[in-house]
């Protein structure tokens, strides 16, 4: 009962609203969207255990960190400061709408791999939904900021380019743990950049 | 492992040369509050360095438990520094000894594994290849399990003829090590093909429901086929008709109630079950009470046909459950039992409080001591009444009223006993203790 109240919840903070008459404030969607992040923050590292725990040692040894593991269909959330600072409101956004669009498509994939990797593990694959959900709603919270600041949206692109299907046992245990992680790297950097925003634009 | 533009392949960067991290070992951080780059990448631009890839072979395997394994780790290398020379292997996060491994030529190291364990995990084994400096170069998952047994019995029922619900136990010893898929098959045994039950796991792990399209009058084969990596097997087949396993719901509205003053019954009312209410069969009901806080049910059995029964040797002033089940028993006139119901939910009544005293209680009379030392109006009124009808003397003696007490407290014992058998008394009337004619 409470798991169905969770999800109620969160769609309150997927969805911008759609017009309750007077449309809302730039400052509003960035609150929002701000709130989104912030829990998705909250959840991070319980998917990443529970998503390490199902694939087994040396994953889900306590500790675990492979930084040597990347995926280059994956932007990377980290940045200089300087850059980080020198970043333009459609630009800043912009980044973080292609990461959240990646990470939407990869969150997919890895949903797949699992559930042929754990067919027996609920938790795990009912977890990385609720992320991959999450993942719209940024981008869903993103696109509304954009609009409400006259910036212009991109289309949505195909980030994952070609799937290799015949990708090992092990390659997916790796591209799963890479995806998570570097969805926990964006929720951060989205945390930063939209503090920054209810910084410039309060309410 | 290969890395191609665009892909989403993981791939792995190492070093040639000197170790990227001069406290050597790998490094440890939280999973998000360091950035994901191994220090070595300048911000916002491709790698300065070359990397080199490896891979495992063979990628995947899948093996009985006890076999053996030979396994290469083979290095690519963009840069003449890919050598095999340092690398290691671990299993499940151990590091296997050093004398399982060899180096089969200078970008390839051999493995030799025997007498495999079952898999840790249903997801594989993880049999990795690290560089010298511990990072993940190469993986590939092991397998290692038993294909299944045959799975046995097989037991069904039918919840009001509409549906059907089969569970199953698994072969002998039930763990495989590998992910076991089972699936319920059945078919008309004269006629038609195979279906497979869709629905699982709705009454435990190794069960499942069909829940329409299901024929009276004819009988049905139903089998279940377990399949894993390493095999499959089937279990013997079952052959029934559904009528011959119909259960139903349990009773509903039950109502427990006092009878008038009687310290030691309670009756119980209920309603045969609705959705069988059109096809003729006679329902046979269990019913089952318990003492508050006891755990001890007493059943009375072969209640048939009947909507209320007397519970009768009850203890006085005290909180029962009753429960109350059904059997749709022969129905479309078939001689044969159905299956019993769930129980009812349970219902609670109280027997009304004893106004005598209980045997062994405190305001006990010891034998043969003064009457008025403590009978209780009631029972005086009783032995009154007994002795207007049954004495021969007029002569009120004490002794006759001790022997009296006695042969009440003894029938009161064989009374419970056969109580406690469980008979259902039809005659609704109120029962009334009767008294022998002679003492």
């Amino acid at each position: 009962m409470s798991c169905q109240l969770a999800i109620l919840c969160l769609l309150t903070l997927l969805l911008p609203p759609l017009s309750r008459g007077a449309p809302m404030s730039p400052a509003e969607r960035i609150t929002q969207a701000y709130n989104l992040a912030l829990s998705m923050q909250e959840n991070m590292s319980t998917l990443l255990q529970t998503y390490l725990q199902a694939q087994g040692s040396p994953f889900s040894d306590p500790g675990f960190s492979a930084p040597e593991l990347q995926l280059s269909s994956l932007p990377p959330a980290d940045i200089s400061f300087k850059t980080w600072n020198a970043l333009d409101d459609g630009e800043r956004l912009s980044r973080v709408q292609g990461a959240f669009l990646a990470l939407t498509q990869h969150l997919q994939l890895v949903g797949d791999d699992q559930r042929d990797l754990n067919p027996d593990n609920p938790i795990l694959l009912a977890q990385l939904r609720d992320a991959r959900l999450r993942a719209q709603g940024m981008l869903g919270n993103v696109a509304a900021i954009m609009t409400a600041l006259g910036l212009p949206n991109p289309r949505a692109e195909d980030t994952l380019g070609l799937v290799p299907f015949g990708a090992s046992a092990f390659e997916r245990k790796c591209r799963g743990y890479i995806v998570i992680r570097e969805y926990g790297h964006w929720t951060d950097r989205a945390v930063r950049d939209l503090a920054l925003f209810k910084a410039k634009y309060p309410s | 492992m290969p890395r191609a533009p665009g892909s989403s392949r993981p791939h792995a960067r190492g070093s040639p040369g000197p170790p990227p991290n001069p406290r050597g070992g790998r490094r440890r951080c939280c999973p998000y509050c360091c950035s994901a780059s191994s220090g070595r990448r300048k911000r916002d631009q491709e790698p300065v360095l070359a990397q080199y890839t490896a891979v495992i072979s063979p990628q995947d395997p899948t093996l009985l438990i006890g076999s053996s394994l030979q396994a290469t780790c083979s290095v690519h290398g963009d840069t003449p520094g890919a050598t095999a020379e340092g690398l290691y292997w671990t299993l499940n996060g151990r590091r296997l000894p050093p004398e399982l491994s060899r180096m089969l030529n200078a970008s390839t190291l051999a493995l030799a594994l025997a007498n495999l364990n079952g898999s840790r995990q249903q997801s594989g084994d993880n049999l990795v290849c690290h560089a010298r400096d511990g990072s993940i170069l190469a993986g590939s998952c092991l397998y290692v399990g038993l294909p299944p047994e045959k799975p046995f019995n097989i037991s069904c029922w039918s919840k009001n003829m509409k549906d059907l619900t089969c569970r199953w136990t698994p072969g002998a010893h039930g763990e495989t090590f590998l992910h076991t898929n089972y699936s319920l098959k059945y078919k008309l045994r004269w006629y038609g093909q195979d279906n497979t039950c869709e629905e699982y796991h709705t009454v435990g792990p190794h069960s499942c429901h069909i829940p329409k399209d299901l024929a009276l009058f004819t009988p049905y084969e139903i089998w279940v086929e377990a399949t894993n990596r390493l095999g499959s097997a089937r279990s013997d087949v079952l052959t029934l008709d559904i009528l011959d396993v119909v259960t139903t719901d349990p009773p509903p509205d039950v109502h427990v109630s006092r009878v008038g003053g009687l310290e030691d019954q309670l009756s119980v009312r209920w309603v045969s079950p609705p959705a069988l209410k059109d096809f003729l069969f006679q329902a046979k009901y269990q019913i089952r009470y318990r003492v508050e806080d006891s755990v001890d049910w007493k059943v009375v059995d072969d209640v048939s046909n009947q909507t209320s029964c007397r519970l009768a040797g009850l203890k006085p002033g005290t909180v029962y459950f009753v429960q109350v089940r059904c059997n749709p028993f022969g129905i479309y006139g078939s001689k044969k039992a159905g299956i019993w119901s769930e129980w009812s939910h349970p219902t609670a009544a109280s027997t009304p409080r004893s106004e005598r005293p209980g045997p062994g209680g405190g305001a006990c009379e010891p034998r043969g001591s003064e009457p008025s030392s403590g009978p209780v109006r009631r029972e005086l009124k009783q032995f009154l009444g007994w002795l207007k009808k049954h004495a021969y003397c007029s002569n009120l003696s004490f002794r006759l009223y001790d022997q009296w007490r006695a042969w009440m407290q003894k029938s009161h014992k064989t009374r419970n006993q056969h109580r406690t058998r469980g008979s259902c008394p039809r005659a609704e009337g109120a029962r009334r203790e009767v008294l022998p004619d002679k003492l």
